[in-house]
């Protein structure tokens, strides 16, 4: 049992980060992105590929995944400062689209769909930190000091300014607010973050693969967002920790064959998008609009 | 004749992502709306004809069973959902969100009772003939061709000709002649609804025919005519259709140079290029900024 | 008395439409200036060409002499000069405090110059600005959740706290009841009388003569005349124009 609640505050310490991230492009920025998983799984690559090849030190690896991942987020920041609404969604769709087809064809990176298997034990300044709790106070350590950063950023002219261009972008312009740089700079922490996200996860997992990364992923990160709440700090982590105890307290009933709990779980955090955008569109944690 | 024969499953491929596009284009055109339910309504069609055919009813019944399905889900959305989000003045991303959810919401459905595995309606029109010297053709192939030329004459007629058709065209762009017209937007919405859903039938019977329906193809089908909406121009029905077939010939094509796994990948090469250097697509006005 | 503003030859095309036609117009330092000219005469696309939110198809925009053709708004904004919008373009889910201070710091980074002296000082700008709109009391509250007149005041208080030389107001005066326009006036000239160089859209001809000391006439892209209010307002043809006569 212990086991089992470690293993869930490990992942549910993991996706915080995860949408945290994507709260930052979503909620402050305004930067509707639905290929997140594509930069999670950068940083898990590169965070496993590091490990594989060379030293498996996880802070090391997060810090190659959050670089890694914040290079290539121009590839998100380009359509963002070209293209707004429906177009900029399409964009990032079929990013996430290319990114897969990639992920599971660059054998010599990711290993295709068989993926990165054999991650070493995570060390830390060459101390053992596999074990489940350490882990775990290593991951919410992490959590814990991205969630400062995103606060001091946020409440200060950063913040603002970000949120002055997600409410007008003109007029954050004529206010002496340089839109290109500040758009290319919020995807890029966006995007480091997830990377960040992505290093831990391929740690705890010890095995990657292109599952892990695809468009399913990046929609279940948003729903987790937007159900929780964007532009608030505790939102995304209340729709992270709904979606996480769904599928395990679903286990527990009964009368739902196991085969179709996937189905059965989809099925209630698909409406649960549809109903709170009808009716409570700010989400759990944002207030009444 | 490889190429050939690649070319003419790519034209099949074509004419359906074309009539389906086309519809999606139709809704978006008319009420701004950004239908990722689209997909959804497709399954919906398909899996409704795959039921009746399995107990043993004819082929028209099952297709006006789908007919009268993908309508009602397209008129259920309008009603049910994007009206209520509209009414609050819901960002188009609320409208995304939401009909998002909602093809979840029918995908896991379909899971639940149908199972995950592809499923076929047999019939004698696929039986293929060798029509050249290795060319194979199978009858299909006529009827999907026919099928969506007649459709695409009959809807440009209608929209060109009658009144209700002028309407939908100025609904987006023109709310004052509507009313000079003495129509109103709300009917004119629920037209294009209806027979934007509508369009997705024929391609989603004759895909349950040919290559199958799996619980995916909602998510798949919604890719699809998103792409072809923007490649083509968003709202333009002539563009959609044209990038629908363009997008199923590529599809098919790239097969022949590279690897069977690039040709999913390669339509969104093209969407992503096309948001990148000419937003507006084929036929679009140029993008407001 | 020098022309911190000037715009020559300016032409823009929407799609062969000429929206903007070889208009010269110059802002002398202290003076205000009103665009005047029916619905479609190019007055908003004015400022946008004049704010870089709009590259011309050709002429000058001169700022003390020097020529800002071509930079990004944000820039033109840096040299001071400030303006409103017609659709006020609020920061909507910010709080009206937010609004006001996010007009005004000079960068976006972690770390604004001149530190904590330069701090206090702008927010005793941004409380001075709110006191002066009427806006204290409100400071806390969501600028989309303000009344109309409130949200008017907003947007001109975020103008007022920047400190810019030269104020381009599209509208700002339009729907106000008359108590808050007496405020408005007054903020006007207080502005004014401050030094700084403004030039209003504004279809209240009553606001025009109260507050400008120049009228420049636009109709259909050109400038058809520039002069002093009572020069203007008393030219029949002008007029004619301005109340939708038939034009032939």
């Amino acid at each position: 049992m212990i086991a089992y609640l470690l293993n869930l505050a490990t992942l549910a310490t993991i996706f915080g980060i995860l949408a945290a991230s994507l709260n930052v492009l979503i909620g402050y920025a305004g930067i509707f992105s639905i290929a997140h998983a594509v930069f999670f799984g950068l940083g898990a690559y590169a965070g496993a590929q590091l490990a594989l090849q060379f030293i498996p030190d996880v802070l090391l690896a997060c810090l190659a995944g959050g670089a890694i991942s914040a290079a290539l987020s121009l590839c998100l920041a380009l359509p963002a400062l070209r293209v707004r609404g429906e177009y900029f969604v399409a964009a990032s769709l079929g990013l996430q689209m290319m990114a897969v087809t990639v992920f599971s064809e660059a054998h010599a990176l990711t290993g295709g769909h068989g993926g990165l298997v054999g991650i070493p034990p995570a060390t830390l300044f060459g101390a053992d930190v596999s074990g489940p709790a350490p882990f775990l106070v290593f991951a919410l350590a992490v959590l814990g000091l991205l969630l400062l950063a995103v606060r001091l950023l946020m409440r200060g002219s950063f913040g603002r300014a970000l949120m002055a261009i997600r409410d007008s972008e003109s007029a954050a312009e004529a206010f002496g607010k340089d839109v290109r740089a500040l758009k290319t700079l919020a995807v890029a922490l966006g995007c480091a973050m997830a990377g960040v996200a992505g290093a831990l996860f391929a740690f705890y997992m010890a095995f990657v693969n292109v599952e892990s990364f695809t468009l399913e992923q990046s929609i279940l990160v948003m729903a987790m967002v937007i159900i929780g709440g964007t532009a608030t700090l505790a939102g995304p982590l209340i729709g992270v920790l709904l979606l996480l105890l769904l599928p395990a307290g679903l286990s527990f009933l009964p009368f739902i064959p196991p085969t179709q709990i996937g189905a059965v779980q989809q099925l209630i955090y698909g409406l649960a998008m549809t109903l709170l955008m009808i009716f409570r569109p700010a989400g759990i944690a944002g207030g009444r609009r | 004749m490889l190429f050939l024969q690649l070319l003419v499953s790519g034209i099949q491929t074509g004419a359906i992502y074309a009539l389906t596009a086309a519809g999606f284009a139709l809704i978006f055109g008319a009420t701004r709306v950004f239908h990722v339910a689209h997909g959804a309504a497709f399954a919906l069609a398909g899996y409704s004809f795959l039921a009746l055919s399995q107990a043993g009813f004819p082929w028209f019944v099952g297709a006006g069973a789908a007919l009268v399905v993908a309508v009602a889900f397209g008129l259920f959305m309008d009603f049910l959902v994007y009206r209520p989000i509209q009414r609050h003045e819901g960002s188009f991303f609320t409208v995304f969100v939401a009909a998002f959810g909602m093809s979840i919401v029918v995908q896991s459905l379909i899971e639940l009772g149908f199972g995950r595995g592809f499923v076929v309606v047999a019939s004698p029109l696929t039986r293929a003939h060798e029509v050249l010297p290795g060319l194979y053709l199978a009858d299909i192939f006529w009827v999907a061709v026919g099928v969506a030329l007649l459709l695409f004459g009959a809807v440009t007629l209608f929209l060109e000709r009658t009144r209700i058709g002028i309407g939908l065209r100025a609904l987006s762009e023109n709310p004052e002649l509507l009313r000079a017209f003495g129509l109103s937007s709300r009917r004119l919405s629920m037209v294009a609804f209806g027979l934007g859903s509508a369009l997705a039938v024929p391609g989603a019977v004759l895909t349950a025919m040919t290559s199958g329906l799996q619980p995916a193809i909602a998510a798949q089908v919604m890719l699809v005519s998103l792409a072809a909406a923007v490649v083509g121009g968003i709202g333009s029905l002539r563009g959609a259709a044209l990038a629908g077939l363009l997008l199923g010939v590529v599809e098919n094509l790239v097969v022949s140079v590279l690897d069977t796994q690039w040709s999913a990948a390669a339509g969104f090469v093209v969407l992503f290029a096309f948001i990148l250097f000419k937003p507006s697509g084929l036929f679009g006005q140029a993008v407001a900024r | 008395m020098g022309v911190p503003f000037s715009i020559r030859g300016l032409d823009k095309k929407f799609g062969g439409l000429a929206a903007v036609q070889n208009v010269d117009l110059d802002l002398q330092e202290g003076v205000t200036t009103a665009l005047v000219g029916p619905n479609g005469a190019g007055k908003t696309t004015l400022f946008n060409l004049a704010t870089g939110h709009i590259i011309p198809d050709g002429g000058e925009v001169l700022l003390d002499g020097k020529s800002v053709l071509g930079q990004s708004p944000h820039l033109i904004a840096r040299m001071g000069v400030a303006r409103s919008f017609q659709d006020l373009r609020l920061f909507g889910r910010m709080s009206v405090r937010d609004n006001v201070r996010a007009a005004i710091e000079p960068t976006a980074w972690l770390w604004q110059p001149g530190g904590g002296s330069a701090a206090r000082k702008r927010e005793a700008a941004v409380d001075a600005a709110l006191d002066r709109c009427g806006l204290t009391k409100q400071a806390d509250a969501r600028a989309v959740d303000l009344a109309y007149a409130e949200r008017k005041f907003l947007s001109v208080a975020r103008i007022l706290a920047t400190g810019a030389r030269i104020w381009l107001l599209d509208e700002p005066a339009s729907g106000l009841d008359p108590h808050s326009r007496a405020r408005f006036v007054q903020l006007v000239r207080d502005a004014v009388a401050e030094g700084v160089t403004i030039c209003l859209i504004e279809h209240n001809l009553d606001i025009v003569t109260e507050l400008a000391d120049r009228i420049a006439f636009l109709d259909r892209g050109a400038k058809l005349a520039e002069g002093a209010p009572q020069e203007i307002l008393r030219d029949p043809k002008l007029i004619g124009i301005y109340f939708g006569e038939q034009r032939t």
